[in-house]
């Protein structure tokens, strides 16, 4: 088995309070110390925000500046700015935001920072909805899924978030998942290492918001990949997409099996949602292969 | 410091926050067997050893196994191997090859040259060991490892029992017997050669003169069928066949034989005849697909041109003009509650014949009991045995098919080991240790397979059939230490921690240390017991437990 390999040099600490088995803190363990000593965090209201805080303490070695919701990658450009007039142009600006701070509410501001490539490291922990006050849908949400305020499944499809950002043609797109942690690492530290705007969604299975169990996150967020709902993937400069896995290894059923959230729909239903994501999977295959 | 600080800013760390107090249960890393030492005849470590070939750490995994088998290269060849049947890695796709790994570690030991340890300290009491076979060996060995002085009757001018005299060389190898005897007899064993153990007389005078005995006789009386005249030339008994030297198997045997019975041994007279050029048909009560013998050995013995007529049995056998006419008769099979238990009802009109020059019956083997009647109770064909391989008699244990009907070489083995430390507990405290329970096995259920290699397994490859006619050399051949190698590396590792770090980097809180020894422990102070490290452990070798300091 392939190990995993990265130092773990203590930038993230215990004793903070995501839910027990949340794999957003897995995730946030690897960025935070991939990401070093030299930086500088944004976080903006989320789950993020909870886990990193809770004044007076801190789970982070590096210092945070808390923001407002609809500002995330403004407030990490103005911090990078700040840095630069301070002589510190290689100080890492690391923004964290969840899916309605980036989708939806921090939309206008992330688009405007990528429109002028700010030099930030932006962190999406998307965990499909506003799963931090009580599980209400974002445009993030996948179709059919049930929250709080979808109880009978959403009906729209999840925004297309890559193909946004690719058509602002920003240095660097990725996504990771908790399930694939060498892969996660190396793609912060490659992000870390270009200037301009670098853009990094996390997906995050919600054990509550999702109906995973507690031991199941990483589990499900593997399903995810390997079912080709969630591929990782790179784009660069909005144009080369590249997709690390070859084929699709599950049908969708295993990974919808794994959440409450999918357990209302019929065989008609999830057929339709197979089909949906064989259709991605072909698109993505085809700008892959451009 | 923190007081020049505003109160804007945070300045203490998350650590304060102890959310160990959110737990109710708690992960705890502890090796359990895995399925494979279970059905193991001598529970051996498998996934140890397997562990330490897959790092290359070949005598380490020597070591591991002559811990409870001082026979790897025997048992890789000749087991039955319940391990491969019991692995978890049929649910994923196929058995580890478990015995050829086996063989490889056993091999190499014999070409390394790797001797037993002299036992760290010598002992007083002495054991008298009757039967050199794998049951009588096994005890020796176990026993002298342990200080004993052990002194050891064989009948025969040969150590190795039915491993010499019933297994043919293209199954075993007689360097590999001689080396794996050797090996053992080199550990200061008191050896004494055509020393038949005749009578009650001279049992109890070895009990006198020694403060235990093991009686390990095998089952050396072939079972005979009531039908035939054993007294005709042209029927020979199996034990003696195989027993025999190779030019007096030529001259028993005429060109077309019938071995009659479907276990090891008969496999081994039909397979030993066609290496002689003779015509082969074996007749079984059992129907196909459910004989005795091993899957190999019928494989193998039916690609070197054995024919099979099953589910049928033997009547009557008269020598009519030039060659014997063999009567038969079809049968319905139904197996007993226990292992040689069975019964065959003929089929009325079903009669056939067939031809024959010699007819080896091969239908299994009895103890003889007669010999030791006064003394010691019998449970029906075998010695009577108390838990720890006692006998009636105290002081005195029996094991092998002597005592038992588990008639495989490793079941002995295994058996020889139980019995020693049954002896040894026997000596120290005047009680027979019992012998260890095996604790619950880890399921297919706690394996990770996100984590499992995924190539398909590596065969030992086998000798071409037309070369395997013409000698006795093996069939099968070893892997080589790359197949060896890679073939451990298919191992799930059931219950046995590989080390991988995967519980230490999927704790979203930090919880895990991982200990100068390589292990791990637990932070109580902040894990929140959320069971993410037993569901990543690929191994199964952590489990949750409820926190009962809460």
């Amino acid at each position: 088995m392939e190990k995993i390999d990265y130092t773990d040099t203590g930038q993230f600490c215990s004793g903070h309070v995501a839910c027990a088995g949340c794999a957003e803190a897995l995730a946030m363990r690897v960025i935070l110390n991939e990401v070093g000593t030299d930086a500088v965090g944004v976080v903006v209201p989320s789950c993020t925000a909870v886990i990193l805080g809770g004044h007076p303490m801190s789970s982070a070695k590096i210092p945070f500046l808390h923001g407002t919701l609809e500002s995330a990658a403004a407030s990490a450009a103005g911090v990078k700015r700040a840095l630069r007039a301070m002589g510190r142009d290689d100080t890492t600006v690391l923004c964290l935001a969840g899916d309605g701070g980036t989708y939806d509410i921090g939309l206008q501001s992330l688009s405007s920072a990528a429109e002028r490539n700010e030099d930030i490291l932006y962190v999406c922990f998307d965990n499909e909805g506003y799963m931090n006050t009580g599980g209400q849908k974002s445009s993030s949400t996948p179709k059919s899924a049930t929250t709080g305020s979808t109880p009978l499944g959403k009906t729209t499809r999840k925004k297309n978030l890559i193909e946004i950002l690719a058509a602002h043609r920003i240095p660097y797109i990725a996504t990771v998942s908790p399930s694939h942690l060498n892969d996660m690492k190396a793609k912060v530290k490659k992000a870390k290492g270009m200037r301009g705007m670098k853009v990094i969604i996390v997906l995050i299975p919600c054990l509550p918001g999702w109906g995973v169990a507690d031991n199941a996150a990483v589990k499900t967020a593997r399903l995810a990949v390997e079912s080709g709902v969630f591929p990782l993937i790179e784009v660069e400069d909005g144009l080369t997409y590249k997709v690390a896995q070859d084929e699709k290894k599950h049908p969708l059923d295993d990974y919808l099996a794994q959440q409450k959230r999918y357990r209302h729909l019929k065989d008609d239903d999830r057929a339709e949602l197979q089909a949906d994501v064989d259709a991605s999977w072909s698109r993505l295959i085809g700008l892959a292969a451009m | 410091m923190n007081e020049q600080l505003s109160p804007l800013w945070t300045h203490l760390s998350s650590e304060n926050r102890l959310t160990g107090t959110w737990r109710a249960a708690l992960p705890n890393y502890q090796d359990q067997p895995s399925p494979c030492l279970g059905a193991c005849p001598v529970n051996g470590r498998i996934a140890t050893w397997i562990g330490q070939v897959k790092n290359g750490d070949i005598h380490g995994a020597f070591v591991t196994l002559a811990d409870n088998n001082p026979f790897p290269a025997i048992a890789g060849r000749i087991c039955h191997h319940p391990c491969e049947t019991a692995c978890n890695r049929v649910e994923h796709d196929e058995t580890v090859g478990i015995c050829s790994l086996e063989r490889f570690v056993g091999d190499a030991a014999l070409d390394q040259g790797w001797a037993f340890p002299a036992p760290e300290e010598e002992r007083a009491q002495s054991v008298a060991i009757i039967g050199g076979g794998p049951a009588g060996l096994s005890a020796a060995y176990q026993l002298r490892r342990q200080g004993y002085a052990v002194t050891l009757f064989e009948a025969s001018g040969q150590l190795g029992g039915l491993m010499r005299h019933g297994i043919p060389s293209y199954r075993l190898d007689r360097a590999v017997l001689d080396g794996e005897v050797n090996r053992i007899a080199a550990m200061g064993i008191d050896i004494r050669l055509n020393a038949e153990v005749m009578d009650e007389a001279a049992l109890e005078r070895l009990r006198a003169e020694h403060d235990a005995v093991f009686l390990a006789t095998g089952a050396s009386r072939p079972k005979r069928l009531p039908t035939l005249d054993y007294d005709q030339d042209w029927i020979v008994d199996s034990a003696d066949f195989l027993a025999a030297p190779q030019d007096e198997q030529i001259a028993r045997t005429g060109a077309h034989v019938v071995v009659i019975g479907g276990g090891s041994a008969a496999m081994d007279v039909a397979r030993t005849c066609r290496r002689l050029g003779r015509a082969v048909t074996v007749l079984t009560l059992e129907p196909e697909g459910r004989l005795p013998a091993q899957k190999v050995e019928l494989d193998e013995g039916a690609e070197e041109g054995i024919g099979f007529v099953s589910a049928a049995m033997l009547h009557s056998a008269s020598f009519e003009g030039e060659s014997v006419t063999a009567h038969c008769i079809r049968v319905e099979f139904q197996p007993g509650a226990q292992r040689g238990q069975f019964r065959a009802d003929p089929v009325p009109g079903s009669e056939f014949t067939l031809n024959a020059d010699t007819i080896i019956p091969a239908i299994g083997q009895d103890a003889d009991l007669a010999r030791w009647a006064e003394l010691l109770d019998a449970n029906g064909p075998v010695i009577a045995t108390a838990p720890g391989w006692q006998t009636s008699a105290p002081g005195l244990f029996a094991g092998g098919d002597v005592a038992s009907m588990e008639r495989f070489v490793t079941e002995a083995v295994g058996m020889g080991k139980e019995a020693a430390h049954a002896i040894a507990g026997f000596l120290q405290t005047g009680i027979a240790a019992p012998v260890p329970e095996i604790a619950p096995q880890v399921g297919y259920d706690r394996i990770n397979p996100a984590y499992q290699e995924d190539h398909a397994r590596t065969h030992q490859p086998v000798a071409d059939v037309v070369a395997r006619l013409a000698s006795f050399d093996e069939v099968q051949e070893p892997l080589t230490e790359a197949q060896a190698r890679k073939e451990a590396s298919r191992c799930f590792s059931c219950g046995t921690c590989i080390f991988c770090d995967n519980c230490y980097f999927y704790c979203p809180d930090m919880a895990i240390t991982k200990l100068e020894d390589g292990g791990y422990s637990v932070k109580t102070d902040y894990c929140k017991g959320c069971g993410l490290c037993v569901a990543e452990c690929p191994t199964g070798s952590i489990h949750m437990q409820e926190d009962e300091a809460r």
